[in-house]
């Protein structure tokens, strides 16, 4: 395993190009649920940022002669036994006013899918210094994620930033419900896809244009249109497609599947062995 | 193109808008006699605010932009007559907005777009602005039942006793409630229309009506006969328009001729289940779009189930 990987390489890759929000879409339900004033996103970041650097860190050093089946509970339990305490501490020992639901997210932090992601298929498998830049790397592009759909969630659906009531004439209360995130995570994946595509893109690779709508055709309605001569005809069965010589991954393990590929192609492309021998099955 | 062989049993997209703009011009003419200038204001705004958003996502993509894309254009009328006539105009803005550049250019366009623009264009104002959208107060006064619309009738409980005197103010939209939709008898002559160009669509509207009259039958909001019970919920608010213009969409109607009935079928059930349980008074849009959510699993589903459609003579005899 080479260790001569820089902090930016790790960041550009970790944060920007398989973004665990945008592009890997893990972790969603924190993000959907509960950033939606800009502070809720501020700690959903921080416990985030927290929770997943030191379990990724302390997997790195102390959990690689552990066996698969024993590790990955002790990463949630790591993961909650940072959380919890501090959740306590600012519910007790600090004026900070916490909503109902940030208190049932904030936990959920500690268990969502980016931590297992990334401490058993990269932080175990690596030294602790990759994996604190992994950790560092993801955390900080889920951060910046949340940030801004929790100030533009704010602003738009509630009409305030930080607290502070900026008096816009229009309203729009569905950016604060979880379906506004989701449109609004969607036109930013596509954005940040566009910008992945421009900056760092192969250049052979051409996309596709899509038919120009106008000459958009549609079958089998033209038979409709005139009635006076027709008559009902038994129609034979639909043949089944022919399949693609590359079948496209259908269900949610083949996704998965391919996504772990993308991101061991990605490791192994800055000198990283994703898998250690014989762990790949 | 024209001696491609397999492109000859075929027509544009631009000829499905075409028919519903055609549909489309009773409704606006009935609003337009009742609101006057207000359904027309609108309707314009409406109508600019999609072709505007059309135009400068596709000057964003890099792709072109054609005016003989009518379904901007029926997005934005179809929008327009869903709405009260006291609507100030950023909302039909917003709609129709949303509409194009949330739902259809994401998706490649309205022949693509897996739901039906204008309903959620219309659901994504109804949970922004709700006290707006169900206000009918404006031009009411002299309506059958004043500033009250049959749905927020409907919804607390109340009926109305239906006589030849009032059966015909109601089933011809002469109550308050959206702009251009109340009008039965109009939704009607445009499901005879839609049989001449699109019969195949016009399932999907079947099941529609009849999943909703039957559900209004066996389990009514109101203390009434069933007929009565069926007439009002038929006539409250869009949903009749709703299940001619907007579940006939093309791009989201299941394949086969079963499935569509099927497809009709659920988004009734779902539309009558929302009003009766929903804080919405009108559910007919969010029905529809949890519908287009179900399409593909309905067309996985059931596409064992033989099918018969409509071919021509000499279509079937090659």
């Amino acid at each position: 395993m080479s260790n001569n990987v820089s902090f930016k390489d790790m960041l550009v890759k970790g944060a920007l190009i398989f973004n665990p929000v945008l592009i890997q879409l893990v972790g969603l339900c924190p993000v959907v649920a509960a950033s939606t004033t800009l502070a809720g996103s501020a700690a959903l970041s921080a416990a985030l940022c927290i929770e997943l650097t030191a379990t990724c860190v302390i997997a790195s050093a102390l959990f690689k002669k552990i066996p698969r089946w024993v590790r990955v509970p002790l990463y949630l339990i790591i993961g909650l036994a940072l959380i919890c305490p501090v959740l306590w501490y600012i519910e007790t020992k600090t004026l900070i006013n916490m909503s109902l639901g940030m208190k049932i997210y904030i936990p959920l932090i500690a268990i969502n899918s980016v931590t297992a992601v990334h401490c058993e298929q990269f932080a175990v498998k690596n030294s602790v210094k990759l994996a604190f830049f992994d950790a560092a790397a993801v955390s900080i592009g889920a951060s910046a994620v949340m940030l801004l759909v929790g100030t533009v969630r704010e602003i738009f659906g509630s009409g305030s930033l930080a607290g502070v009531n900026l008096d816009l004439p229009v309203i729009f209360k569905g950016m604060s419900l979880p379906f506004g995130c989701l449109i609004l995570l969607g036109f930013m994946a596509a954005g940040l896809k566009a910008f992945i595509n421009y900056r760092y893109g192969d250049e052979e690779e051409t996309e596709e244009e899509a038919p120009v709508e106008d000459e958009e055709i549609i079958e089998d309605e033209i038979a409709e249109v005139e009635i006076f001569d027709e008559f009902w005809v038994e129609q034979p069965a639909e043949e089944e497609p022919a399949p693609a010589e590359k079948a496209q991954p259908q269900t949610a393990q083949e996704i998965q599947s391919s996504a772990n590929e993308d991101i061991e192609d990605f490791f192994r492309s800055i000198g990283i062995d994703y898998y250690e021998k014989g762990d790949k099955q | 193109m024209a001696n491609n062989p397999a492109k000859q049993n075929t027509i544009k997209g631009s000829r499905i808008f075409g028919d519903y703009l055609i549909m489309l011009a009773a409704p606006c003419f009935v609003a337009a006699w009742y609101h006057g200038s207000r359904f027309l204001s609108v309707a314009a705004v409406s109508v600019i605010t999609a072709l505007f958003c059309d135009f400068a996502a596709k000057a964003i993509l890099g792709k072109t932009f054609h005016l003989r894309d009518f379904s901007n254009i029926f997005i934005g009328i179809a929008i327009a007559l869903m709405l009260p006539a006291g609507i100030p105009l950023y909302v039909p803005v917003t709609a129709a907005a949303f509409a194009v550049l949330a739902v259809k250019i994401p998706f490649g366009g309205a022949l693509h777009a897996p739901f039906v623009p204008a309903a959620a264009g219309f659901a994504f104002i109804s949970i922004c602005f709700k006290d707006l959208i169900f206000d009918y107060s404006v031009n009411s006064e002299t309506r059958l039942l004043g500033a009250e619309s049959l749905g927020s009738m409907l919804s607390k409980g109340k009926s109305v006793y239906i006589s030849t005197a009032n059966v015909f103010d109601i089933i011809a939209g002469n109550v308050a409630g959206p702009m251009g939709t109340g009008c039965g008898i109009l939704m009607l002559a445009c499901c005879v229309y839609l049989f001449v160009r699109r019969r195949k669509a016009l399932l999907a509207t079947i099941g529609f009506v009849a999943a909703c009259a039957v559900y209004a039958a066996v389990s009514p909001r109101i203390n009434a006969s069933a007929l009565t019970s069926i007439v009002l919920e038929l006539s409250a608010g869009s949903l009749m328009f709703a299940g001619v213009f907007l579940l006939t969409d093309h791009a989201t109607l299941p394949h086969n001729g079963i499935n569509r009935v099927i497809y009709g079928a659920l988004c009734g059930v779902l539309c009558m289940a929302m009003r009766g349980a929903g804080v919405f008074e009108e559910t007919v849009c969010f029905a529809i779009l949890l519908a287009n959510g179900m399409r593909p699993v309905l067309d996985a589903a059931f596409r064992a189930l033989p099918s018969v459609s409509f071919k021509r003579k000499e279509a079937a005899e090659k």
